[in-house]
């Protein structure tokens, strides 16, 4: 084993090579052994390579848009509907049962079941819009998904609820995410079935208290998907 | 119309032909300019010119002397030609007149 090989297999310059993609890896650390550098000047060829990789990848609009119009406000206010949820659960709970023979559904059963298929379609619409534009840039959209949580975790003080209720919107939005990585867009017809289901979803919900108005935003994932599904259809070219 | 860099990059690996990868593409352009070339900018600008249709890469064999890896072969296409040649002659044309290309006495006493 030369010396310069020996050099690649440093281990600074192993967990640089991490930055890269397997090929680009096998490419970029046999160049550095050819021409001879050192541990510390191939990890920093390597490092500088990789940030210029992920600034290039921020002149499209695709990485703002996940992380600053999509991550970041939808965290926050899918929190305050998963607490909102939560509450709304919490409430029916402690109802009296109804007088009179028979079951009925208590008050507030059917704006619950609308507001838990709410959550989980807007956390999946938006995961999904997220995993798809961002690929290589995920792991910024998920920091500023993160922040907001731990934030919030912090500063949770309601008693008679787990802190965690704040995070129902997280397992569809990491499944939304997963599928967004794998599929590049859902068909026209599911697309246009699931944004129509959520806005038709989302009118009870905005007759009841609370501040609804900004929740109207977290559709816009939805019509998006229907928007590129339609573009993809129109144009072939597009949906590879 | 190409950058400087790209020019650079692009006539590099026309000199080299067959045997031209990020390793001597590297070597030919810092011998020729005496001008420092990193990997990322080799790699990154490799990229942009791949995708403009101007490069075709793929992973050619590994050698001993890289340590077993495998190299990342480049070729230019048509276009690329096109557009290094078209680069040529416009720095050719602009530089027709000027004093470094016309290496007349009173020209090079000027500059």
């Amino acid at each position: 084993m030369t010396a310069n090989s020996t050099a690649a297999n440093s281990w600074l310059v192993q967990l640089a090579t991490r930055l890269l993609e397997p090929a680009e890896r096998e490419a970029v650390l046999g160049d550095l052994i050819e021409s001879g550098a050192g541990a510390r000047q191939a990890a920093l060829e390597i490092i500088s390579l990789a940030v210029r990789r992920q600034a290039g990848l921020w002149k499209n609009w695709h990485p703002w848009l996940a992380a600053f119009g999509l991550s970041f406000p939808c965290t926050l206010l899918l929190m305050g509907f998963s607490l909102s949820v939560t509450q709304s659960y919490e409430r029916l709970l402690g109802a009296p049962p109804p007088h009179g023979s028979g079951w009925t559904p208590p008050p507030g059963l059917l704006l619950l079941i609308c507001n838990v298929l709410l959550l989980a379609a807007w956390s999946w619409t938006g995961g999904f819009v997220v995993g798809n534009i961002s690929r290589r840039t995920l792991w910024v959209s998920a920091a500023l998904s993160f922040m907001p949580c731990v934030f919030c975790l912090e500063r949770f003080r309601i008693e008679s609820l787990s802190r965690f209720c704040l995070l129902l919107f997280l397992p569809p939005a990491i499944w939304g995410v997963f599928h967004g990585l794998r599929i590049a867009r859902i068909r026209l017809s599911a697309a246009i079935i699931l944004a129509l289901a959520m806005t038709a979803l989302t009118v009870p919900a905005w007759s009841s208290n609370g501040p609804w108005i900004p929740n109207w935003a977290l559709s816009w994932p939805a019509w998006y998907l229907v928007a590129t599904s339609w573009r993809a259809r129109r144009d072939p070219a597009l949906a590879g | 119309m190409l950058g400087e860099f790209e020019y650079l990059l692009l006539t590099a690996t026309a000199s080299l032909g067959d045997n031209a990868y990020g390793a001597a593409i590297r070597e030919e352009i810092e011998s020729t300019t005496g001008r420092k070339c990193s990997i990322g900018a080799l790699y990154t600008t490799i990229d942009r010119l791949e995708q403009k249709g101007l490069l075709k890469t793929w992973m050619g064999e590994a050698t001993p002397q890289r340590g077993g890896r495998a190299k990342r072969m480049v070729r230019l296409t048509p276009a690329g030609v096109h557009a290094a040649k078209d680069f040529y002659d416009s720095v050719a044309r602009i530089s027709r007149r000027a004093s470094w290309a016309t290496q007349t006495p009173r020209a090079r006493s000027a500059s």
